[in-house]
């Protein structure tokens, strides 16, 4: 309790309060951007975020996480282009209920059930991490070895067209984390002599230039798109009785975007499909999804920001990505100094508490923000991409050099961005290759303490039980597809 | 918008015709393939370079261990790519719907006046290669309100300079121009 006081009164410091809502407001504005994901605008923040104090880095970097991802539900009400993934769901009921006048309904609705998802998985995230971390504390090595490998191979299963795509991807980021200088020996890996590389691939130019300068060559080739906007919004609040009628929906999406943000790897976007799946699936109103459902909005809205608060358990408990974004987060985490595991939450239980307490007030910030400026936010499409996009390159360009002070960092992001380029255009998707990149130390670092330990033999990692059940896991979550298209096979004949 | 031409045509309908009954290997994926492999080579006979860690070190893991796991599972994972393509058909998509058509010029473009301005960083200082920046990408893009631009141009540059230098105190290299004037004003 005392910890959690503690860390509460973090945030009571008028500046990092100013910095949580400087991030919602950033949120919002970006996650309405179509084109602009919370992972960008979190990779951009974090240069500026290096130079603070580890407690409002932190904080704000999750408000942005928090609003970004409910931000994108205005533009897709409003304009039906989803300003980022997660919100592509909502688009489906919303711009119906938009096109006949109920802009402000659909508003009212996606903002309080966003609310109401990120709240309930905060309280689970409350009591979920330390939990977790303390079951964690007990891991050895191999026990977090098989973990990471569990959460690089839930890869597989994250949003994207392909689950091979997403695995190759994420090796590859395991493999860029190789570069630089051996730690157990000593030996310099694919350094070619250049200086710049000894000590590795640094996150923060790779993060930019994936996310920023891959998105701004993505939307070079697309400058001719004319956003279609309802004219008037009306902030007219949905009523009790259309509370009513969504609850199941809320509830359960509560439910599905916490349990689907805690697992590894996966995150907002597959919660909100997951949330209007079984919106539609539950509801006595079937014939209505498509055509403006209220269920249809709650069910994904809830479930994309319950994903929020779930994809940080992992993330501060174990040290693994619940998203793309808290990946970055983590990398942010990193660069201030601390080792994101289950030692975060036991020696430093009050910054966990700070973080928790962020996104709460996070939460309550674009609920305000989200029924009296979603008019106003709506407006931030009409920034001309012409403007828009070179403002990118130039705070990328900037950001990426900030940190080392380095020419060659800007360089890294660059050729990052066209890596991230040629990914998306084949299918591959950036966040998977961040995620690898991230967890690539972690899995490394574990196998070799694992191997010194059990005297160079892999087999004995088997000796486990928590190694068994992880392996176990990781089969299901690679074999998964086929497994259900067996299962439902076999139910049909 | 162009009219497409009659080989950009009949480019979509076989692709059109491919997406409703796949053939076995998609050809775009075959050569990505081969272009994963090419970088699995590569990554490969890297970890040959590697120096020999000390005596001291023999038992533990060895520096080309872990890289040459990766690049095998890079490599076999590849090999499934060029017959995914039947999967992802079954599930209605279409792995090609982003590719079908070849990479626009524009992009072509951006990316070499990104390189250009960074090739050309030394020379002109960090605040004005971004200014140049944010003059030259808009009208590349067809940004035609000379006014927004210019007003851009100026604006952006120097809020993002004076966050950056005065405020998180980060040093810009004045480049060869910046040093030349500077002297030239003293």
């Amino acid at each position: 309790m005392d910890d959690m006081l503690l860390g509460l009164s973090l945030l009571a410091d008028p500046y990092t309060l100013f910095l949580i809502v400087l991030g919602v407001l950033i949120g919002v504005t970006i996650g309405a951007l179509p084109g602009l994901s919370s992972s960008m605008a979190v990779a951009l923040l974090l240069p500026f975020t290096i130079s603070l104090e580890p407690v409002p880095a932190i904080a704000m970097m999750a408000s942005l996480y928090c609003a970004g991802t409910f931000g994108g539900s205005i533009t897709a009400i409003l304009i039906n282009t989803p300003g980022a993934p997660p919100a592509a769901a909502t688009a489906l009921d919303g711009y119906p209920m938009a096109q006949r006048g109920e802009a402000g309904r659909a508003l009212g609705l996606a903002a309080v059930s966003s609310v109401i998802g990120g709240i309930f998985s905060l309280i689970v995230f409350l009591f979920t991490a330390p939990l977790l971390a303390k079951v964690a504390l007990e891991f050895r090595p191999q026990e977090y070895f098989a973990l990471a490998i569990f959460g690089l191979s839930m890869l597989a299963s994250i949003s994207g067209k392909s689950s091979i795509r997403n695995l190759i991807a994420g090796a590859v980021g395991v493999l860029i984390s190789t570069v630089g200088v051996h730690l157990t020996t000593g030996v310099e890996r694919y350094t070619f002599g250049i200086p710049h590389l000894t000590e590795g691939i640094g996150f923060l130019p790779v993060l930019i230039g994936l996310f920023a300068m891959g998105e701004m060559l993505n939307q070079s080739q697309a400058l001719d798109v004319v956003y279609e906007r309802v004219k008037s919004v009306a902030i007219k609040l949905p009523s009790w009785a259309d509370y009513m009628k969504v609850k199941g929906a809320v509830i359960r999406s509560c439910f599905i975007g916490t349990f689907i943000g805690i697992l590894p790897a996966e995150g907002t976007t597959v919660a909100a499909i997951m949330g209007y799946n079984e919106a539609k699936r539950w509801s006595k109103n079937k014939e209505e999804f498509g055509k403006g459902a209220l269920e249809g909005i709650a069910g994904p809205e809830t479930a994309n920001n319950a994903a929020t608060g779930g994809a940080m358990v992992p993330t501060l408990a174990l040290g693994i990505p619940g998203s793309a974004t808290t990946a970055i987060i983590l990398a942010a985490l990193i660069m201030h100094g601390f080792r994101p595991g289950p030692n975060l939450v036991r020696e430093t239980p009050e910054f966990v508490y700070a973080i928790f307490g962020a996104m709460l007030i996070a939460n309550f910030v674009f609920l305000v923000v989200g029924l009296g400026g979603a008019k106003l936010f709506s407006r931030v499409t009409l920034i001309p991409r012409t403007i828009l996009w070179p403002a990118v390159f130039i705070f990328s360009m900037i950001g990426s050099y900030a940190h080392g002070q380095s020419v060659f960092d800007v360089w890294v992001m660059l050729g990052s961005g066209l890596v991230g380029y040629l990914m998306l255009r084949h299918g591959f998707g950036p966040a998977p290759l961040v995620m690898g990149l991230i967890l690539g130390q972690l899995v490394e670092e574990n196998l070799s303490q694992a191997m010194i330990i059990l005297d160079n033999n892999p087999l004995r990692m088997l000796e486990s039980p928590i190694v068994v059940s992880f392996l176990i896991l990781t089969i299901i979550s690679l074999f998964w597809t086929p497994i259900i298209s067996l299962l439902s096979r076999a139910k049909n004949s | 918008m162009t009219e497409p031409t009659q080989a950009d045509q009949a480019q979509a309908a076989a692709a059109r015709s491919d997406f409703a009954s796949p053939s076995l290997v998609n050809r775009t994926d075959l050569i990505l393939t081969l272009c994963i492999f090419a970088f699995c080579g590569f990554a490969w006979y890297s970890t040959t370079l590697f120096e020999e860690p000390s005596a001291l070190f023999q038992d533990n893991i060895q520096p080309e261990f872990f890289p040459r796991i990766m690049v095998w599972t890079i490599g076999l994972l590849a090999l499934m790519l060029p017959f995914e393509h039947r999967a992802i058909t079954k599930r209605g998509e279409d792995i090609d719907s982003e590719r079908r058509t070849g990479i626009p010029p524009m992009v072509y473009i951006t990316f070499g006046v990104l390189v250009t301005l960074l090739l050309i960083a030394p020379v002109l200082g960090t605040l004005l290669t971004i200014v140049t920046a944010a003059f030259i990408i808009p009208p590349l893009w067809g940004e035609r309100r000379i006014k927004l631009v210019v007003f851009f141009a100026i604006l952006f540059p120097a809020a993002v300079t004076i966050l950056f230098s005065k405020v998180l105190q980060v040093y810009f290299e004045p480049g060869l121009l910046g040093e030349t004037v500077g002297n030239w004003v003293q």
